[in-house]
């Protein structure tokens, strides 16, 4: 494992737990741009250096998206964890991945994405669970993809770009996705406007009905 | 390369209909004609040279065409039918947008870029969909989309990266993909993956357990934008998912008895209560709803059979299917426009008001049962015999055909005595607009125009802009008056779809059949 990949995995797990932990909606959404920029280091060999510059370039965008998403959080939006517990469960991912060379599971890429990618899987699933904020519901999808393509990138080494470049266009169309609702409706169920729009009957929150 | 013209035709017009949502008649016009356009573009997909992006391909196959061919045509009737009713402005853009992404999903080669394409064009729709006007049922049902699309394409990667499902590039799903897969792989690891890309599918298409997810999206979702959220997008994840399982799991198909039997049990579990509870709901979307939980059954039989006879059976499948759905949806649609209420208990005896909805309806049960010798039937057999035998073949099979009882029963409580409702609906026969009298009795009608006036009457542009006038005084109020029959003909024109559909129609069985593009040389994935 080389110095780089190490320091950019940490920049990954760091950035991830930051997203998750913050107090702060903007300082959570700067974890996840350095989270987003950081991750296409994570390979080796690196990609070529257009579809490097692609996934930076989308993680940029993406992260870009969020920040302005985040302007619009109230106050008082807390995560689901505090960034103490946040920061001690992308640690314990982190180093869930790197121990995972001492099992010698069986795989083409660094130890650094599978430590990276277990680092942002542990802080994305609680607030996927549990969340009922969609901003912080949005930068966890956001975080678990990038956590996806870390894995993958473990098991199945540097990827193809156009696997690249497909998943810097859905972590852009998540991004988007907060960006355009999050100001307009923060909590899920919550007071954000009345049920029936325009265009639809009144949607009941149950079928009366629907025997489920 | 044919498939780029309708990518750039489908995305620029979800921009303009997103953009013109809010301008009713403005927005309407150009929603039916990005539509339109983009069901042009689609006609001319072909496996054709591909484009190289990326050290990957984006090539164009039979079967895309007809998919994407069908999803626009059926996706625009039901605009259609549900414009006449009401305005959503959110559904053309869903429509455009999922379709785009359905075109890049499938069209992309590989697994891994196809899963997260397919989860960009869920994710896509759904925030067209969904996002605006911002209703808290429409959020949740919002997040749950999300939340649903985006766990599936983590757990493809993941899955994907463990077990590649081809070494080179090939369109996914495609008989191509049938040629170099992996060696045999470890048990417990293609057991891990399996039952992952299982959890997958059942969670897109909304098998028992999973099924909450359909019912509710039929709740929150506006009608026209429910075929390609429930229907067409699921099936786009079927085939990337049914097109990766027999290349990549079909050499240890052997060693994963236990998973393909647990798989198969979920998979009767689902065919038969999602049948029991398409009969005991009493809105139609949920009627609806639950027969699609219920085909997820099918649909989770043909991963279970590893084998590419099922997964070309499948393919077929897959089209017969959302098509069917896509026209039970438009029905719903006109149903509940004609009646003011989607209950079954309220409008018994529907059709003695709506005879032309009940024989769409009938033409529907048609193509989703079939009979012997028709697509439709035959591809559902052939999946169910591939996965199934014996005891269970039987219980497959009546499960099977339990969507086309819940449409039964929708028929029988329509010739039952007509409730207050019903009786009083509008019926389905068309009407003109009474002229006013006064116009006939107007003494300043009456009299005789100048002559100059005559002339320019009797002139082409003077009779041009004479019809113009008639044209426009009358088209409106005809409308009006005639909103249900047209909804009526329009829900026979998507009945007609679903038929032509079942019966094998537009080349499905040999485009599911076919082999995708000659792809060039691509970098294989690393470890395949």
């Amino acid at each position: 494992m080389t110095p780089l990949l190490l320091v950019a995995g940490v920049i990954v797990g760091v950035g991830a737990a930051v997203a998750m932990g913050a107090r702060d909606a903007r300082i959570a959404s700067l974890g996840l741009l350095a989270l987003l920029v950081a991750a296409p280091f994570v390979a080796d060999p690196l990609p070529a250096p257009v579809p490097l510059a692609f996934g930076v370039v989308a993680g940029i965008l993406a992260g870009f998206l969020v920040h302005v998403a985040a302007r619009r959080v109230p106050e008082g939006a807390a995560p689901t964890l505090g960034l103490p517990a946040t920061i001690g469960a992308a640690a314990a991912g982190f180093a869930a991945g790197i121990g995972a060379t001492a099992v010698a599971l069986p795989r083409l890429g660094p130890d650094a994405a599978l430590a990276a990618g277990l680092a942002a899987l542990a802080v994305a699933v609680g607030p996927i669970a549990v969340t009922r904020d969609l901003f912080r519901l949005g930068s966890a999808l956001i975080v678990l993809v990038a956590a996806g393509f870390l894995v993958l990138t473990a098991l199945a080494g540097t990827l193809p770009p156009l696997t690249g470049i497909a998943a810097g266009i859905l972590l852009v169309a998540l991004a988007a996705t907060v960006a355009m609702v999050g100001g307009g409706a923060v909590v899920l169920g919550g007071v954000s406007g009345p049920d029936a729009g325009p265009d639809r009957r009144p949607a009941p929150l149950r079928a009366r009905s629907d025997r489920r | 390369m044919s498939l780029l013209p309708f990518l750039t035709v489908a995305i620029l017009g979800t921009v303009v209909v997103s953009l013109l949502r809010d301008r009713r008649w403005l927005g309407t016009l150009a929603s039916i004609a990005a539509v339109v356009v983009a069901l042009g573009a689609a006609a001319v997909v072909r496996p054709d040279t591909p484009l190289v992006i990326g050290g990957g391909a984006l090539a164009g196959t039979d079967h895309l065409r007809v998919l994407l061919v069908l999803c626009l045509a059926g996706g625009l009737l039901v605009l259609i039918v549900a414009r006449l009713a009401t305005w959503q402005p959110s559904a053309p853009g869903a429509l455009l947008g999922g379709a785009a992404g359905i075109g890049l999903a499938l069209g992309l080669a590989g697994t891994p870029p196809a899963l997260l394409g397919a989860a960009a064009a869920t994710v896509v729709a759904s925030a067209l969909a969904l996002g605006s006007p911002a209703a808290p049922s429409r959020i949740r049902a919002l997040a749950r989309e999300l939340r649903g699309a985006t766990t599936s394409v983590v757990i493809g990667l993941v899955a994907g990266g463990i077990m590649p499902g081809t070494v080179g590039g090939t369109v996914p799903g495609t008989a191509a993909a049938t040629g170099a897969g992996p060696a045999l792989a470890e048990p417990a690891a293609a057991a891990l993956v399996l039952l992952g890309m299982a959890l997958v599918l059942a969670h897109r298409f909304g098998a028992i357990p999973l099924h909450a997810r359909v019912s509710r999206l039929a709740d929150a979702t506006p009608s026209s934008a429910l075929p390609i959220l429930a229907a067409w997008l699921p099936a786009a994840w079927g085939i990337v998912i049914l097109g990766w399982a027999p290349v990549a799991l079909g050499p240890s198909s052997g060693a994963l008895g236990l998973e393909r039997s647990l798989i198969v049990i979920v998979a009767l579990v689902t065919l038969l209560l999602g049948a029991v509870a398409a009969l005991i709901q009493d809105e139609v979307e949920h009627v609806v709803a639950y027969t699609i939980v219920a085909d997820a059954g099918i649909t989770l039989l043909a991963l279970a059979a590893l084998d590419p006879a099922a997964r070309d059976a499948a393919r077929a499948w897959v089209l017969v299917f959302a098509t069917t759905r896509t026209a039970m949806i438009g029905w719903t649609v006109a149903f509940r426009a004609a009646f003011g209420s989607g209950r079954l208990r309220d409008t018994t005896g529907w059709m003695r008001r709506a005879p032309a909805l009940g024989a769409a309806l009938a033409a529907i049960l048609l193509a989703v049962v079939g009979w012997p010798g028709l697509l439709a039937w035959e591809v559902r057999l052939a999946i169910l015999q591939s996965a199934t035998a014996g005891p269970a073949l039987l219980l497959a099979y009546a499960g099977s055909l339990g969507t086309g009882v819940a449409i039964c029963r929708l028929l029988v409580v329509g010739i039952g005595r007509p409730s207050a409702i019903v009786a009083g609906a509008v019926g389905e026969l068309p009407r003109l607009p009474e002229r006013p009298v006064g116009a006939a009795t107007d003494p300043t009608a009456a009299e005789s125009p100048p002559i100059g006036a005559r002339a320019a009457v009797s002139s082409l542009p003077g009779r041009l802009r004479g019809l113009a006038v008639v044209v426009r005084r009358d088209a409106r109020p005809t409308l009006e008056l005639n909103r249900v029959p047209l909804r009526a003909f329009v829900v026979i024109l998507l009945a007609g779809l679903a038929l032509l559909t079942a019966v094998g129609a537009f080349g499905i069985d040999a485009a599911a059949r076919a082999a995708g593009p000659a792809l060039p040389q691509l970098a294989p994935v690393v470890g395949g």
